[in-house]
Protein backbone atom coordinates (compact mmCIF):
# COMPACT_ATOMS: atom_id res chain seq x y z
CA UNK A 1 0.00 0.00 0.00
CA UNK A 2 2.76 2.35 1.00
CA UNK A 3 4.40 1.75 -2.31
CA UNK A 4 1.24 2.62 -4.16
CA UNK A 5 0.91 5.87 -2.28
CA UNK A 6 4.55 6.59 -2.99
CA UNK A 7 4.04 5.83 -6.66
CA UNK A 8 1.02 8.04 -7.16
CA UNK A 9 2.51 10.86 -5.10
CA UNK A 10 5.67 10.82 -7.15
CA UNK A 11 3.83 10.65 -10.44
CA UNK A 12 1.51 13.48 -9.53
CA UNK A 13 4.37 15.61 -8.28
CA UNK A 14 6.45 14.75 -11.31
CA UNK A 15 3.84 15.73 -13.83
CA UNK A 16 2.79 18.87 -12.03
CA UNK A 17 6.20 20.39 -11.39
CA UNK A 18 6.94 23.35 -13.61
CA UNK A 19 10.55 24.14 -14.28
CA UNK A 20 12.10 26.59 -16.70
CA UNK A 21 12.69 25.00 -20.05
CA UNK A 22 16.40 24.88 -20.82
CA UNK A 23 17.86 26.26 -24.01
CA UNK A 24 18.44 23.21 -26.17
CA UNK A 25 19.86 24.92 -29.25
CA UNK A 26 23.44 23.84 -28.47
CA UNK A 27 22.20 20.30 -27.82
CA UNK A 28 20.28 20.19 -31.07
CA UNK A 29 23.26 21.56 -32.98
CA UNK A 30 25.61 18.99 -31.45
CA UNK A 31 23.29 15.99 -31.98
CA UNK A 32 25.27 13.60 -29.75
CA UNK A 33 24.81 9.86 -30.34
CA UNK A 34 26.67 8.60 -27.31
CA UNK A 35 26.95 9.69 -23.69
CA UNK A 36 29.70 8.85 -21.21
CA UNK A 37 28.50 8.89 -17.60
CA UNK A 38 31.39 9.48 -15.22
CA UNK A 39 31.31 8.97 -11.44
CA UNK A 40 29.53 11.82 -9.65
CA UNK A 41 31.11 14.46 -7.45
CA UNK A 42 29.74 13.99 -3.95
CA UNK A 43 28.73 16.81 -1.63
CA UNK A 44 26.61 14.53 0.53
CA UNK A 45 27.91 12.73 3.59
CA UNK A 46 27.09 9.28 2.20
CA UNK A 47 30.30 7.89 0.69
CA UNK A 48 28.39 5.19 -1.20
CA UNK A 49 26.10 7.64 -2.97
CA UNK A 50 28.22 8.06 -6.16
CA UNK A 51 28.39 4.30 -6.79
CA UNK A 52 24.68 3.88 -6.23
CA UNK A 53 23.80 6.88 -8.39
CA UNK A 54 25.98 5.52 -11.19
CA UNK A 55 23.67 2.50 -11.52
CA UNK A 56 20.60 4.66 -12.09
CA UNK A 57 21.61 6.80 -15.09
CA UNK A 58 22.09 4.27 -17.89
CA UNK A 59 18.48 3.19 -18.23
CA UNK A 60 16.80 6.60 -18.63
CA UNK A 61 19.51 7.88 -21.02
CA UNK A 62 19.48 4.74 -23.16
CA UNK A 63 15.68 4.72 -23.21
CA UNK A 64 15.86 8.27 -24.59
CA UNK A 65 17.73 6.77 -27.53
CA UNK A 66 21.42 7.31 -26.75
CA UNK A 67 24.28 4.88 -26.64
CA UNK A 68 25.39 5.00 -23.02
CA UNK A 69 28.91 3.83 -22.27
CA UNK A 70 29.07 0.89 -19.84
CA UNK A 71 29.20 2.65 -16.48
CA UNK A 72 31.01 -0.08 -14.59
CA UNK A 73 33.61 -0.40 -17.35
CA UNK A 74 34.12 3.37 -17.53
CA UNK A 75 34.50 3.58 -13.76
CA UNK A 76 37.05 0.76 -13.84
CA UNK A 77 39.03 2.40 -16.64
CA UNK A 78 39.11 5.67 -14.72
CA UNK A 79 40.21 3.91 -11.54
CA UNK A 80 43.08 2.31 -13.43
CA UNK A 81 44.09 5.83 -14.35
CA UNK A 82 44.12 6.75 -10.70
CA UNK A 83 40.78 8.55 -10.58
CA UNK A 84 38.96 7.09 -7.64
CA UNK A 85 36.42 9.79 -7.04
CA UNK A 86 34.13 12.01 -9.00
CA UNK A 87 35.82 15.24 -7.90
CA UNK A 88 39.07 14.15 -9.54
CA UNK A 89 37.33 12.98 -12.70
CA UNK A 90 35.40 16.22 -12.99
CA UNK A 91 38.62 18.23 -12.92
CA UNK A 92 39.63 16.57 -16.17
CA UNK A 93 38.90 18.46 -19.36
CA UNK A 94 35.67 17.04 -20.84
CA UNK A 95 37.43 17.02 -24.23
CA UNK A 96 40.09 14.61 -22.92
CA UNK A 97 37.55 12.31 -21.34
CA UNK A 98 35.44 12.28 -24.49
CA UNK A 99 38.49 11.53 -26.64
CA UNK A 100 39.72 8.75 -24.37
CA UNK A 101 36.42 6.90 -24.57
CA UNK A 102 35.35 8.00 -28.04
CA UNK A 103 32.23 9.63 -26.57
CA UNK A 104 30.18 12.41 -28.15
CA UNK A 105 29.22 13.90 -24.79
CA UNK A 106 30.09 13.50 -21.12
CA UNK A 107 27.53 13.68 -18.30
CA UNK A 108 28.78 15.16 -15.03
CA UNK A 109 26.56 14.87 -11.99
CA UNK A 110 27.06 16.49 -8.60
CA UNK A 111 25.24 14.98 -5.64
CA UNK A 112 24.10 17.88 -3.45
CA UNK A 113 21.96 15.82 -1.12
CA UNK A 114 21.47 12.13 -0.41
CA UNK A 115 20.19 11.97 3.11
CA UNK A 116 17.44 10.98 5.49
CA UNK A 117 16.12 13.31 8.13
CA UNK A 118 14.73 11.50 11.10
CA UNK A 119 11.79 13.03 12.91
CA UNK A 120 9.78 11.42 15.66
CA UNK A 121 7.33 9.53 13.52
CA UNK A 122 8.38 9.88 9.93
CA UNK A 123 11.56 10.05 7.96
CA UNK A 124 12.08 12.32 4.99
CA UNK A 125 14.48 11.02 2.37
CA UNK A 126 15.99 13.61 0.01
CA UNK A 127 18.11 13.45 -3.11
CA UNK A 128 19.31 16.52 -5.00
CA UNK A 129 21.46 16.42 -8.13
CA UNK A 130 23.06 18.91 -10.53
CA UNK A 131 23.48 17.60 -14.07
CA UNK A 132 25.78 18.97 -16.77
CA UNK A 133 26.18 17.46 -20.22
CA UNK A 134 29.25 18.62 -22.16
CA UNK A 135 29.85 17.98 -25.86
CA UNK A 136 33.21 16.59 -26.96
CA UNK A 137 34.36 20.04 -28.13
CA UNK A 138 33.88 21.39 -24.60
CA UNK A 139 30.53 23.11 -25.17
CA UNK A 140 27.98 22.70 -22.39
CA UNK A 141 24.82 21.45 -24.10
CA UNK A 142 22.46 20.75 -21.19
CA UNK A 143 22.21 21.67 -17.56
CA UNK A 144 19.58 20.82 -14.96
CA UNK A 145 18.91 20.34 -11.27
CA UNK A 146 16.53 17.86 -9.71
CA UNK A 147 15.53 17.49 -6.09
CA UNK A 148 13.15 14.83 -4.87
CA UNK A 149 11.85 14.13 -1.44
CA UNK A 150 9.87 11.30 -0.06
CA UNK A 151 8.17 11.20 3.27
CA UNK A 152 5.62 8.53 4.06
CA UNK A 153 2.08 9.75 3.62
CA UNK A 154 0.18 10.04 6.86
CA UNK A 155 -3.01 8.19 6.20
CA UNK A 156 -5.87 9.26 8.35
CA UNK A 157 -7.81 6.25 9.55
CA UNK A 158 -10.10 8.38 11.69
CA UNK A 159 -8.63 6.87 14.84
CA UNK A 160 -5.83 8.87 16.52
CA UNK A 161 -4.31 5.74 18.03
CA UNK A 162 -4.36 3.83 14.74
CA UNK A 163 -2.76 6.81 13.01
CA UNK A 164 -0.01 6.92 15.58
CA UNK A 165 0.72 3.23 15.25
CA UNK A 166 0.75 3.39 11.47
CA UNK A 167 3.18 6.29 11.53
CA UNK A 168 5.44 4.52 14.02
CA UNK A 169 5.54 1.40 11.87
CA UNK A 170 6.43 3.40 8.78
CA UNK A 171 9.14 5.29 10.65
CA UNK A 172 10.66 2.04 11.92
CA UNK A 173 10.87 0.66 8.41
CA UNK A 174 12.42 3.81 7.00
CA UNK A 175 14.81 4.18 9.89
CA UNK A 176 16.10 0.65 9.56
CA UNK A 177 16.89 0.96 5.91
CA UNK A 178 16.20 4.16 4.05
CA UNK A 179 16.24 3.22 0.42
CA UNK A 180 17.47 6.01 -1.82
CA UNK A 181 17.55 4.08 -5.03
CA UNK A 182 13.93 4.45 -6.20
CA UNK A 183 14.10 8.15 -5.42
CA UNK A 184 17.33 8.57 -7.38
CA UNK A 185 15.88 6.56 -10.29
CA UNK A 186 12.78 8.71 -10.28
CA UNK A 187 14.78 11.94 -10.17
CA UNK A 188 16.82 10.83 -13.19
CA UNK A 189 13.86 9.63 -15.22
CA UNK A 190 11.97 12.84 -14.60
CA UNK A 191 14.81 15.26 -15.28
CA UNK A 192 15.88 13.39 -18.43
CA UNK A 193 12.58 12.28 -19.92
CA UNK A 194 9.55 13.85 -18.26
CA UNK A 195 10.06 17.36 -16.89
CA UNK A 196 10.44 20.46 -19.08
CA UNK A 197 14.18 19.85 -18.64
CA UNK A 198 13.91 16.66 -20.74
CA UNK A 199 16.61 16.14 -23.34
CA UNK A 200 15.72 15.60 -27.01
CA UNK A 201 15.42 12.02 -28.25
CA UNK A 202 18.59 10.33 -29.42
CA UNK A 203 19.24 8.35 -32.61
CA UNK A 204 17.83 5.07 -31.30
CA UNK A 205 14.48 6.68 -30.48
CA UNK A 206 13.82 8.65 -33.62
CA UNK A 207 10.23 9.82 -33.06
CA UNK A 208 10.12 13.01 -31.04
CA UNK B 1 10.57 -4.62 -3.60
CA UNK B 2 12.31 -5.08 -6.94
CA UNK B 3 8.99 -5.36 -8.74
CA UNK B 4 7.75 -2.17 -7.12
CA UNK B 5 10.76 -0.28 -8.48
CA UNK B 6 10.12 -1.75 -11.88
CA UNK B 7 6.50 -0.67 -11.83
CA UNK B 8 7.39 2.77 -10.55
CA UNK B 9 10.02 3.13 -13.16
CA UNK B 10 7.84 1.94 -16.01
CA UNK B 11 5.05 4.20 -14.82
CA UNK B 12 7.35 7.19 -14.77
CA UNK B 13 8.58 6.47 -18.28
CA UNK B 14 5.18 5.75 -19.71
CA UNK B 15 2.83 7.67 -17.42
CA UNK B 16 3.78 11.16 -18.44
CA UNK B 17 5.82 10.62 -21.55
CA UNK B 18 3.58 7.89 -22.99
CA UNK B 19 6.40 6.04 -24.67
CA UNK B 20 7.22 2.36 -24.53
CA UNK B 21 10.59 1.01 -23.46
CA UNK B 22 13.25 0.29 -26.07
CA UNK B 23 15.01 -2.51 -24.22
CA UNK B 24 14.59 -5.41 -21.85
CA UNK B 25 17.05 -4.55 -19.08
CA UNK B 26 16.36 -7.56 -16.90
CA UNK B 27 17.34 -5.69 -13.74
CA UNK B 28 20.82 -4.67 -14.92
CA UNK B 29 20.79 -1.56 -12.70
CA UNK B 30 19.79 -3.65 -9.70
CA UNK B 31 22.62 -6.12 -10.43
CA UNK B 32 25.22 -3.35 -10.47
CA UNK B 33 23.71 -1.81 -7.35
CA UNK B 34 23.81 -5.19 -5.61
CA UNK B 35 27.44 -5.72 -6.54
CA UNK B 36 28.42 -2.24 -5.27
CA UNK B 37 26.36 -2.51 -2.10
CA UNK B 38 27.63 -5.94 -1.12
CA UNK B 39 30.87 -7.00 -2.83
CA UNK B 40 30.31 -10.61 -1.77
CA UNK B 41 27.49 -10.70 -4.35
CA UNK B 42 29.65 -9.70 -7.33
CA UNK B 43 29.92 -13.26 -8.68
CA UNK B 44 26.20 -13.92 -8.26
CA UNK B 45 25.29 -10.66 -9.97
CA UNK B 46 27.73 -11.37 -12.78
CA UNK B 47 26.00 -14.71 -13.36
CA UNK B 48 22.60 -13.03 -13.36
CA UNK B 49 23.79 -10.57 -16.01
CA UNK B 50 25.26 -13.38 -18.10
CA UNK B 51 22.00 -15.32 -17.85
CA UNK B 52 19.92 -12.30 -18.84
CA UNK B 53 22.10 -11.61 -21.89
CA UNK B 54 21.83 -15.29 -22.84
CA UNK B 55 18.07 -15.06 -22.66
CA UNK B 56 17.99 -11.95 -24.87
CA UNK B 57 20.26 -13.60 -27.43
CA UNK B 58 18.11 -16.71 -27.53
CA UNK B 59 15.00 -14.60 -28.02
CA UNK B 60 16.79 -12.55 -30.72
CA UNK B 61 16.20 -9.39 -28.66
CA UNK B 62 18.59 -6.45 -28.81
CA UNK B 63 21.00 -6.44 -25.89
CA UNK B 64 20.83 -2.93 -24.34
CA UNK B 65 23.84 -0.56 -24.48
CA UNK B 66 26.68 -1.44 -22.13
CA UNK B 67 25.52 -4.86 -20.91
CA UNK B 68 28.04 -6.93 -22.88
CA UNK B 69 30.87 -4.61 -21.90
CA UNK B 70 30.03 -4.44 -18.21
CA UNK B 71 29.73 -8.23 -18.14
CA UNK B 72 33.12 -8.36 -19.88
CA UNK B 73 34.66 -6.04 -17.29
CA UNK B 74 33.29 -8.17 -14.45
CA UNK B 75 34.71 -11.26 -16.15
CA UNK B 76 38.07 -9.56 -16.60
CA UNK B 77 38.06 -8.65 -12.92
CA UNK B 78 37.25 -12.29 -12.14
CA UNK B 79 40.24 -13.36 -14.25
CA UNK B 80 38.39 -14.74 -17.26
CA UNK B 81 40.07 -12.87 -20.11
CA UNK B 82 38.65 -15.01 -22.90
CA UNK B 83 35.03 -14.45 -22.01
CA UNK B 84 35.79 -10.79 -21.35
CA UNK B 85 37.27 -10.33 -24.83
CA UNK B 86 34.31 -12.11 -26.40
CA UNK B 87 31.89 -9.75 -24.69
CA UNK B 88 33.92 -6.64 -25.60
CA UNK B 89 33.71 -7.82 -29.23
CA UNK B 90 29.97 -8.30 -28.96
CA UNK B 91 29.53 -4.81 -27.51
CA UNK B 92 31.53 -3.40 -30.40
CA UNK B 93 29.47 -5.28 -33.00
CA UNK B 94 26.17 -4.30 -31.40
CA UNK B 95 27.06 -0.66 -30.78
CA UNK B 96 29.50 1.05 -33.18
CA UNK B 97 29.65 4.06 -30.80
CA UNK B 98 31.63 1.86 -28.41
CA UNK B 99 34.43 1.13 -30.92
CA UNK B 100 37.18 3.35 -29.45
CA UNK B 101 36.80 1.98 -25.93
CA UNK B 102 36.21 -1.62 -26.99
CA UNK B 103 39.23 -1.61 -29.34
CA UNK B 104 41.40 -0.41 -26.48
CA UNK B 105 40.05 -3.13 -24.22
CA UNK B 106 40.30 -5.87 -26.85
CA UNK B 107 43.72 -4.96 -28.24
CA UNK B 108 45.55 -4.18 -25.07
CA UNK B 109 43.76 -6.37 -22.61
CA UNK B 110 44.50 -3.37 -20.45
CA UNK B 111 42.73 -0.11 -20.03
CA UNK B 112 43.67 2.87 -22.21
CA UNK B 113 45.74 5.77 -20.93
CA UNK B 114 44.53 9.28 -20.18
CA UNK B 115 47.94 10.75 -19.65
CA UNK B 116 47.75 13.01 -22.66
CA UNK B 117 46.56 15.58 -20.12
CA UNK B 118 44.19 18.46 -20.41
CA UNK B 119 43.69 20.10 -23.75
Amino acid sequence: MRALVFLSALLLAGCAVQQPKPDLSAFNAAKPRSILVVPAANKSLDVDAPNYLLTTLTVPLAEKGYYVFPVHTAKTVLEQEGFYDGEQVQKQAPESLARLFGADAVLFVTINRWDAQYAVFATTVTVDFDYRLVYKDGTEIWKANKKMQYSPQQQNSGSPLANLIAAAVTAAIERAKPNYLPLAQMANVQVIAVDPTAIPNGPYRPLN
Amino acid sequence: MRSIFAVLFAAALTGCAAKGGLYNWGGYDGMLYGAYKDPTTVAANMQKLEAHIGKLEQGKQKVPPGLYADLGTMQLQAGDREKAQMNFRKERESWPESATLMDALINNGVMPKTKEGKS
